[in-house]
């Protein structure tokens, strides 16, 4: 008989199965009652090949201890394996045992190949009507220290706006964040710096971005945020942000809107003049089943968000601003992904301009903002003939686009996978006002516009880049 | 200047399609296999030893299970639904102290076997050389129509549950300054690697049999 301590073992099976026992009970190097599987005693654990992240912070990703059993085909292997490379910090990870002193015993190894982990996360470039030109970076270590913290920085400069009395944009942002777990809480933190100028129009047609048709509101921003966030479940991640921040606008000397024929307003500056202040709580809940994070092919992934700012914050500023955006992903046969893009949102409240919806967040085919700064005085493009081009900073708005993604590759070298893609949408923004105003047409009452994109998703060893004609288009002047 | 936005675009674009493999490169090799009849079965033989490559027989050292899972489906060549599927399992254990291998194979309705061996190159031509390999009852393949197969074979195959988890581990939203809201050149970033090596199965070997006649019987 090849193992003839089997039938001990079968016999003992019941009782191992009611009770857990203590891992010194245990028979190491023992077959297990199929036959096949082994039961070895962890000796000790050795770390090899990481040079940068430290081995305290491996061995309590990989769950394994010295003096626990592991058994040849241990389902925690695979899980830790894979938990390492989804750290992001390795190449490669390799778990295997090595004999240890006596028999039964082994010595868990565990290989790594590290890699780079600096991400460049945004180029910021561009040029407008109203800016000559902006750019900047943005990168992030994601292994500090080889601790698993996140410390990342950027920055965005611009050329002095032809607006009359605008200043050149400067902003700095720096981020720092926990290590990734599992569990318990994941701590993150950042600071703003930016100064720069936003653009109202004082004369002129409302598709006009001639910057001669605008004044400058001069803004400083300086201030934080605090966060925390928990995994509640396999697709639910719940986080929970505080927000203070000091702003100073300078409001232009020309404060009204030349309507034409003798007529003007007021313009809505949507942020105090002078100092003031503004303090939040937010609360994000991020739900997520999609099959991939970058590249999906099926699922959904929805977040929902709730910011409030009050006095009890010292804040200057009361609103409470919710927006939800869903997302959903259809397989087509032929390996196509058809994916629909909703988003909601709402602000209650006297919110500075920053904290509402923004056109150009909307319409991909607009330049967009860096930290908050915007560039242009270039309004949408109204293809339905709404009143849209007068819309900018707006409390209410909607989108919906439907995209076509046809994957080209996988696998090659520096881009590892790409997509492309063709998306098509509309998006709406309005305020309470605007909806009940009497004797206007829906297009006033609910301005909307045509937005759309076509381009390459890639997928590479230094991040997810998308390079898109809407990208080109939003960034010259056009 | 629509146009030439256009134009540059497209450019871009042209030249980082160029730069890649197209997708068609991802389909199936095609490879010789073997068919039989006997006993009223069809038999396929085939060798899927490139599923190991050189370091592979190193990792097969480890103390840990390697899994090699194989699935052999015949189609007609006028329809994409398979007539029928064969599935091969097989489980590769390294003994440390007794230094040989064992090598386990599951096969449709229950059959198993276990064998011992003293190599890595013997342990994994016995879970990759598929040898009258049975596939499907000839009642069920019809003279006069041409046939092809399409195998796939996985090393280390990993569970649905366990890639879900990656997945989420990966989608994790990493915390960002709602202060600084706008976005990029590059129009969106996801700030995490995807790593290639995680996949639905360490390597992954899909190849496609020349086509054949069944013959009248």
């Amino acid at each position: 008989m090849r193992f003839p301590w089997l039938p001990a073992l079968l016999a003992l099976l019941p009782s191992l199965a009611q009770a857990q026992p203590p891992p010194e009970k245990i028979e190491p190097s023992a077959t297990l009652p199929d036959g096949f599987t082994l039961r070895y005693r962890i000796e000790r654990i050795e770390v090899r090949g990481n040079r940068k992240t430290r081995t305290d912070f491996i061995l309590r990703e990989v769950a394994f201890s010295p003096g626990d059993t592991v058994t040849a085909d241990d389902a925690r292997v695979d899980r830790a394996r894979l938990r390492l490379l989804a750290l992001g910090y390795f190449l490669d990870a390799r778990l295997s045992m090595v004999k240890g002193e006596r028999r039964g015993d082994v010595v868990l190894v565990i290989e790594v190949e590290e890699r780079g982990t600096i991400i460049l996360n945004a180029i910021h470039l561009g040029t407008s009507d109203a800016t000559t030109l902006w750019g900047g970076l943005d990168v992030s270590e994601r292994n500090l220290l080889g601790r698993g913290l996140t410390l990342g920085a950027g920055f965005v400069s611009s050329t002095r706006p032809k607006v009359d009395g605008a200043t050149p944009a400067l902003a700095f942002s720096l981020r720092m964040a926990g290590p990734p777990r599992l569990h318990g809480l994941l701590l993150s933190g950042s600071a703003l710096f930016s100064r720069g100028s936003e653009f109202l129009r004082a004369i002129g047609a409302t598709d006009r971005p001639d910057p001669s048709d605008f004044v400058a509101l001069n803004v400083r921003r300086v201030g934080g945020v605090l966060g925390a966030g928990a995994v509640l479940s396999r697709t639910a991640f719940l986080l929970g942000e505080g927000r203070f921040e000091t702003v100073r606008a300078e409001w232009p000397t020309l404060r009204d809107r030349d309507l034409g024929q003798g007529q003007s307003q007021p313009i809505a500056f949507l942020v105090r003049a002078g100092s003031s202040r503004l303090g939040s709580l937010a609360l994000t809940l991020d739900l997520d089943s999609r099959s991939d994070p970058v590249l999906p092919r099926a699922g959904r992934h929805m977040v929902l968000s709730v910011e409030g700012a009050t006095p009890a914050c010292a804040s200057q500023y009361t609103f409470l601003k919710a927006t939800a955006q869903g997302s959903l992903y259809f397989p087509l046969r032929v390996g196509h992904v058809i994916g629909v893009h909703g988003l909601l949102g709402g602000v209650v409240g006297d919110a500075p301009y920053f904290d509402r919806f923004f056109v150009g967040d909307l319409n991909l085919l607009l330049p967009p903002r860096a930290y908050g700064i915007n560039f242009s005085t270039q309004p949408s493009r109204n293809f339905f003939g709404t009143s849209v081009a007068d819309h900018r900073y707006d409390k209410l708005a909607g989108r919906l686009l439907v995209e076509y993604a046809v994957p080209l590759w996988r696998r090659h070298g520096l881009f590892y996978r790409g997509d492309v893609f063709a998306a098509l949408g509309v998006f709406a923004l309005t305020n309470p006002d605007d909806l009940r105003r009497e004797g206007a047409s829906l297009g006033q009452r609910i301005p909307a516009d045509l937005t759309a994109d076509l381009g390459l998703r890639l997928d590479t060893y230094i991040g997810i880049f998308t390079l898109s004609v809407a990208n080109a288009i939003g960034r010259l002047p056009l | 200047m629509w146009y030439r936005t256009g134009l540059l675009a497209f450019t871009i674009l042209a030249f980082a399609a160029a730069r890649a493999t197209p997708a068609r490169a991802q389909e199936p090799e095609e490879r010789k296999a073997g068919v039989n009849r006997r006993d009223g079965r069809l038999l396929v033989s085939l060798a899927l030893h490139d599923l190991f490559r050189a370091q592979d027989a190193q990792h097969l050292l480890s103390g840990f299970t390697s899994r090699v899972l194989v699935r052999v489906a015949i189609f007609r060549l006028d329809s994409p639904e398979p007539v029928a599927q064969a599935i091969r399992h097989t489980e590769i254990l390294y003994d440390l102290w007794d230094e040989k291998f064992r090598v386990r194979r599951f096969e449709a309705g229950g059959k198993s076997e276990t064998r011992e061996v003293a190599t890595a190159g013997e342990a994994i031509d016995l879970a990759t050389a598929l040898v009258a390999f049975p596939i499907v009852s000839l009642d069920r393949l019809e003279p006069g129509v041409a046939y092809r197969l399409s195998v796939r074979a996985d090393l280390n195959p990993i569970s649905q549950e366990l890639l879900a988890d990656v997945r989420r581990w990966l989608a994790r939203p990493s915390p960002r300054s709602r202060m600084g809201s706008g976005d990029s050149f590059f129009g969106s970033f996801v700030s995490i690697f995807v790593n290639p090596r995680i996949d639905e199965s360490e390597r992954q070997l899909r190849l496609v049999s020349p086509s054949w006649m069944e013959p009248p019987r």
